[in-house]
C-alpha cells in the first residue's frame, strides 16, 4: 500500500509553483520596491509606511471592515431565524428549503449582483413600485445600503446553512430535558440552544466576514467607483497603476487582518466548545 | 406568543426570505423577455434580447470558455484531486501536514491576495495571460477542494480490502479502480460538483490572470453592466437553465442509476 | 465508462485548438476599444476583400500598450491620440503613406491641423478614426444653461446640485477639468498645480456626493436620473437624441478634445491588407455605419455634411461636432511622470468621500 505514497508528488510539485511560490513573491514585493521586474528590488518597508501613515487608506480599511462587520451583523440577525425555523421542519421539508436557500448560490454572484442594479435604480422596480403609492423616488443605488443589500444577498445563503447545520446536529432531546427541569422557553433558548447552535454562528461568521472584507466587485457595481474599499485599491494597484510592491503590501496587511481575526474565531470556537463540555 | 401566531409569524418569515432571495432571479428571467429596454416597464414579450445574444460574439465566446474552462478544470483537478488524496491517505504524516497547509493557502486566503499571487507568478515567468493561464489557476484553486470532500470518506474505508484485493493478485492499478475509487465515489462526485461550481462562477481570480481577449461569464458581466444591456438578462437566463438542468440532471441521474440497480438486484433474485 | 471521458475531454481539447489556428483566407488582426465600430463593418469588408478578420477589444489604452510592448502582433490599432504619442516615441509603429489611401482626401480638415493633429504633427503615422471632446452634459430644465456658460466646470462643484451629478472614473478625465477649471494646462508638470487640481478634486468628492462611474452614466442621464455629467462629446450625442431635456457644453476655459486614429505596428504581419482596411474605413459608406451605430463624430467630411444637414441623424445635436479653433482646447500628450502622478492621486481623491 505504501507505493500509493508516490502519488502525492506530483501534486507536491504542482502546489509548491503555483500556490506557494505566489505568496512568497507577494512577500518579496511587498517588502521590497523598485518596480515590476524580479530582478530590480531593493528592501524597503516604504510601502507599508504609505498605507499606515495616510488618512485616506486608513479611512478606506476602516470602510472596509465597517461593510464587512454590518454585512456579518445583518446575516447572523436574518440568518438566524431562518435557519431555526427551517430546522424545526419535518426531513422533508427540510431537505426541500436547504435546497432552496442553497440554488441561488449556484448561479454566478456577478449575474445576481447585476439584477439588483436593475431592481433599485431610480426607474428601477422598487421606486415604480413606491411610486404608486406617491413616495419617492428613493435614491438606493450607490449608497452604503446598496452595498449592504448586495453583499447581504450574496453571503446570506452560507450564514444559513452553517446555522443550520449546527442546529440539526444538536440533540433535542436536551432541550427537553432543560424544560422537565422547569425551564421556560425563553430560557430553552438562551441556555441551551444558543449556546449548543454558537459553532454554526461562528463558522457562518467566518464565512462571511472573511470575504466581505476584501471584496470589491459588488461595491464597484452596487456602490458606484468612489466607493473604495481595500480590495479595490489593491486591485487598482495591479490593474491600473502599475504598483505592485504597494499593491502587496496592501494585500499582506489584510491577509495579515484576515488571520487574526480567524485566529480569534478560531479561539472562540474552542472556548465555547469547552464551555459546553464542562457545563 | 401562542403557537398558532408563530406559525404564521415563521411561515411570512420565510416567504418573504424566499421572495428575497429569488427576487432578482425572478426579474432577470421575466425582463430578458421584455420588448423593450426599460428596467421597469414590461412592454411586451420578445425574443430580441436572446437573438442579440446569440449574435453577439463576445457573448458566445465567454461562455465558450467559462463551460470549457469549467469541464476541464472539473475533469483535471477531480482526477489529480483524488489520486493526491488516495496517495496523501497513506502517505507520512510529515507529508500530510505540509499538503494541508498548502491546500489552506487558496482556500483561507482571500480571492484577491491569491489571484495577484497568480498575476505575479505568471509575469515573472513570462507566460501570456489568457485561457491557459485561467485554466491553471482554476485547476489551483479547485483541487483543494476536491481533495477535501474525498478524504473524509476515505478515512472510513477499511484498509484491509484494497490489501485483501492486492494479496489475490490483484495489481496496484487494479486496486485502485476497481477497490478503492468506486468506495469513495460519493466524495469525488462531491468534489466535482464543488470544483465545477467554483470554477464556473469564479470572478476575482479569472479577472486578474485572463487576457487576450479572453473572459468569461463573470467578467463579461462585470465590463457589460455598464451600460444597461438587456442581453446580459438573456445572458443569465440562460444560465440559470443550464444550472438548473445540472442541478436536476446530478440529482435524478444517481437516483434513476440506484433504482435500476436495485431492480436488477430484485429481477436477479426472482 | 472512464474511457468515454476521456475521449470527450480529447475532442474539446482538440476542438478548442482548432478554433484558434483554422483557415485559409487572409487573415487581418485589428485591435479596437470595445463598442466602438458598427456591426456591419467587419462582415461587410471581410465579404469585399474575402479574408477573416480577428476583432479583440480592449478596454483601455494602457491595456494594448502593455500587449503591444510584449509582443503581440496586430495589423491595425485603434488607440488615442496621446497613446499614439507614445507608440511613435517608443518606436513601435511603420509610417504610413497616405497617397495609398484613395479616400484620405475625404477626412475632415480639422483633424489635419492644430490642435487635432498635435500627436502626430506630420499625419506620417495615423489616420483618424473618431474625434471628439470632453463635455458637460446638462438637463436644461433644472440647470438654467446661463448658469452652466458663466460657471464651466465650475458648476460641479454648486452645492444646489449636490447628490446630482456624475463624475466619469477616469484619472486623465477628471484631472482635467480640475486642471482646465483652476486655468492650467491639462498636461503640466508642476508639483503645486497637480496638488490644487487634487484639492479641487477632493473638495469635489466631498461637498458633491458624485456618482463616479463610466459607462453607467451614459443611461444615467438618457434616464434623467441626474441633473450633470461629464461625458465624451459622442456618448453626449447619443443621450442627447434620446433625451429631449438634456444639452451638451463645452466651457470656455477649454477642454480636452480628442482624436482616436488607426495605426500599423512595426510587426503588423499584413500590412498590405491593414492599407485596405483603413481605407474601407474612411469611405463614405463605412464611416455613415460607423457614426450612425457608434455616434461619435466622423472623420469623413462628406458624412459629416450629410448627418448634420436639415433632417439628418445628427441635425440639431449640439455634442456631435466638437469644437474646433479654440486655443484652450487641449489634446492630452504623453506624460509619464504625469501618468503615475495622477494614478495614484485619483484612488486617494476616490477614497476622500
Amino acid at each position: 500500500m505504501k507505493q500509493f505514497r508516490k502519488m502525492v508528488y506530483p501534486y507536491l510539485l504542482w502546489s509548491t509553483v503555483v500556490i506557494a511560490v505566489p505568496m512568497l513573491l507577494i512577500l518579496l514585493y511587498a517588502f521590497t520596491s523598485g518596480g515590476n521586474s524580479v530582478s530590480k528590488f531593493m528592501f524597503s518597508l516604504h510601502n507599508f509606511k504609505r498605507f499606515l501613515t495616510d488618512k485616506t487608506f486608513l479611512e478606506v480599511l476602516y470602510r472596509s471592515l465597517r461593510i464587512a462587520v454590518e454585512t456579518t451583523v445583518v446575516c447572523v440577525l436574518l440568518g438566524y431565524p431562518a435557519a431555526y425555523i427551517i430546522a424545526k421542519y419535518s426531513e422533508k421539508v427540510k431537505m426541500r428549503w436547504v435546497l432552496i436557500i442553497t440554488l441561488p448560490t449556484w448561479i454566478n454572484m456577478l449575474v445576481r449582483t447585476y439584477a439588483w442594479t436593475g431592481i433599485l435604480q431610480e426607474d428601477g422596480v422598487i421606486n415604480s413600485f413606491l411610486g404608486l403609492f406617491g413616495i419617492g423616488p428613493v435614491t438606493f443605488m450607490y449608497t452604503d445600503f446598496a452595498v449592504i443589500l448586495g453583499m447581504v444577498y450574496n453571503f446570506l445563503p452560507f450564514m444559513i446553512i452553517q446555522i443550520y447545520t449546527s442546529l440539526t446536529k444538536m440533540d433535542y432531546s436536551l432541550i427537553e430535558a432543560a424544560s422537565d427541569l422547569g425551564a421556560n422557553p425563553r430560557k430553552c433558548f438562551t441556555k441551551v440552544t444558543l449556546p449548543l447552535s454558537m459553532p454554526g454562528v461562528i463558522s457562518g461568521i467566518t464565512l462571511v466576514f472573511l470575504p466581505s472584507v476584501s471584496s470589491f466587485c459588488i461595491p464597484r457595481m452596487l456602490g458606484g467607483g468612489s466607493y473604495v474599499m481595500v480590495g479595490t485599491i489593491i486591485e487598482s494597484q495591479f490593474l491600473t497603476a502599475s504598483d505592485w510592491n504597494f499593491g502587496s503590501a496592501i494585500s499582506l496587511i489584510m491577509a495579515i487582518i484576515i488571520m487574526i481575526s480567524m485566529y480569534i474565531t478560531k479561539k472562540v470556537d474552542k472556548g465555547e466548545k469547552l464551555e459546553a463540555i464542562n457545563a | 406568543m401562542s403557537k398558532k401566531k408563530k406559525k404564521i409569524g415563521s411561515t411570512v418569515f420565510m416567504v418573504l426570505m424566499m421572495l428575497f432571495l429569488y427576487a432578482p432571479i425572478i426579474y432577470t428571467i421575466v425582463f430578458s423577455f421584455n420588448e423593450g429596454k426599460s428596467l421597469t416597464n414590461f412592454t411586451g414579450f420578445s425574443l430580441k434580447w436572446y437573438s442579440k445574444m446569440f449574435a453577439n460574439k463576445t457573448m458566445m465566446e465567454s461562455l465558450f470558455y467559462t463551460i470549457a474552462c469549467a469541464v476541464l478544470a472539473t475533469a483535471i483537478s477531480t482526477v489529480v484531486g483524488t489520486i493526491t488524496a488516495i496517495g496523501l491517505s497513506k502517505s507520512r504524516r510529515a507529508v500530510k501536514s505540509v499538503v494541508e497547509q498548502l491546500n489552506q493557502l487558496p482556500i483561507m486566503n482571500p480571492e484577491i491576495v491569491t489571484a495577484i499571487g497568480l498575476l505575479m507568478l505568471f509575469s515573472a515567468i513570462h507566460i501570456e495571460k489568457g485561457f491557459f493561464t485561467m485554466l491553471i489557476a482554476h485547476i489551483m484553486f479547485c483541487i483543494p477542494y476536491v481533495i477535501l470532500s474525498v478524504m473524509p470518506k476515505l478515512r472510513t474505508l477499511n484498509p484491509n480490502i484494497a490489501e485483501a484485493a492486492m494479496d489475490l493478485g490483484a495489481t496496484p492499478w487494479q486496486a485502485l479502480t476497481k477497490v478503492i475509487v468506486p468506495q469513495c465515489m460519493p466524495g469525488i462526485i462531491s468534489g466535482a460538483l464543488i470544483a465545477f461550481t467554483m470554477s464556473f462562477d469564479d470572478f476575482v481570480i479569472s479577472y486578474f490572470v485572463t487576457g487576450n481577449g479572453v473572459s468569461n461569464i463573470s467578467i463579461l458581466v462585470y465590463t457589460e453592466s455598464r451600460r444597461v444591456n438587456p442581453s446580459i438578462n438573456a445572458l443569465s437566463t440562460l444560465i440559470v437553465l443550464i444550472i438548473t438542468v445540472a442541478l436536476i440532471l446530478v440529482n435524478v441521474i444517481p437516483s434513476i442509476a440506484s433504482k435500476k440497480e436495485a431492480k436488477l438486484a430484485v429481477d436477479k433474485d426472482i | 465508462m472512464k474511457k468515454g471521458w476521456l475521449v470527450s475531454l480529447a475532442v474539446l481539447a482538440l476542438s478548442m485548438m482548432c478554433l484558434t489556428g483554422c483557415g485559409s483566407k487572409e487573415k487581418l488582426k485589428i485591435y479596437l476599444p470595445g463598442e466602438y465600430m458598427s456591426d456591419e463593418l467587419v462582415p461587410n469588408f471581410e465579404k469585399q476583400y474575402n479574408c477573416k478578420v480577428d476583432v479583440e477589444l480592449f478596454d483601455s489604452n494602457e491595456m494594448m500598450y502593455t500587449k503591444v510592448m510584449a509582443g503581440d502582433s496586430y495589423d491595425v490599432l485603434i488607440p488615442s491620440d496621446y497613446m499614439i504619442e507614445r507608440l511613435i516615441k517608443e518606436d513601435y509603429l511603420q509610417k504610413i503613406d497616405v497617397s495609398k489611401l484613395s479616400n484620405f482626401g475625404s477626412v475632415t480638415d480639422a483633424l489635419k491641423v492644430a490642435p487635432y493633429n498635435g500627436f502626430d504633427p506630420d499625419n506620417s503615422y495615423s489616420v483618424p478614426y473618431f474625434w471628439g471632446s470632453v463635455g458637460i452634459v446638462y438637463n436644461q430644465n433644472n440647470v438654467p444653461t446661463s448658469e452652466v456658460e458663466a460657471k464651466g466646470f465650475e458648476i460641479m462643484k454648486d452645492t444646489k446640485y449636490s447628490g446630482k451629478i456624475y463624475m466619469y472614473d477616469s484619472e486623465r478625465d477628471s484631472f482635467m477639468i480640475a486642471f482646465k477649471s483652476l486655468g492650467y494646462s491639462m498636461n503640466t508638470n508642476e508639483e503645486s498645480e497637480i496638488m490644487a487640481a487634487y484639492d479641487w478634486l477632493v473638495e469635489l468628492n466631498t461637498t458633491m456626493a458624485p456618482t463616479t462611474v463610466t459607462d453607467e452614466v451614459i443611461d444615467g442621464m438618457a434616464q434623467g436620473r441626474k441633473d450633470l455629467a461629464i461625458v465624451y462629446s459622442g456618448d453626449a450625442a447619443y443621450i442627447l437624441s434620446e433625451n429631449e431635456d438634456m444639452r451638451y457644453y463645452t466651457p470656455e476655459c477649454g477642454t480636452n478634445v480628442w482624436v482616436d486614429a488607426m495605426v500599423i505596428p512595426k510587426n503588423a504581419k499584413n500590412v498590405d491588407l491593414a492599407y485596405k482596411f483603413i481605407d474601407y474605413v474612411i469611405s463614405y459608406d463605412a464611416a455613415m455605419g460607423n457614426t450612425e451605430a457608434v455616434g461619435y463624430a466622423s472623420v469623413n467630411k462628406d458624412v459629416l455634411a450629410e448627418v448634420t444637414k436639415e433632417g439628418g441623424l445628427y441635425d440639431g445635436n449640439e455634442a456631435y461636432i466638437p469644437r474646433t479653433g479654440f486655443a484652450k482646447d487641449e489634446v492630452f500628450t504623453d506624460n509619464e511622470f504625469l501618468r503615475k502622478k495622477l494614478s495614484e492621486l485619483w484612488i486617494k481623491v476616490k477614497a476622500s468621500n
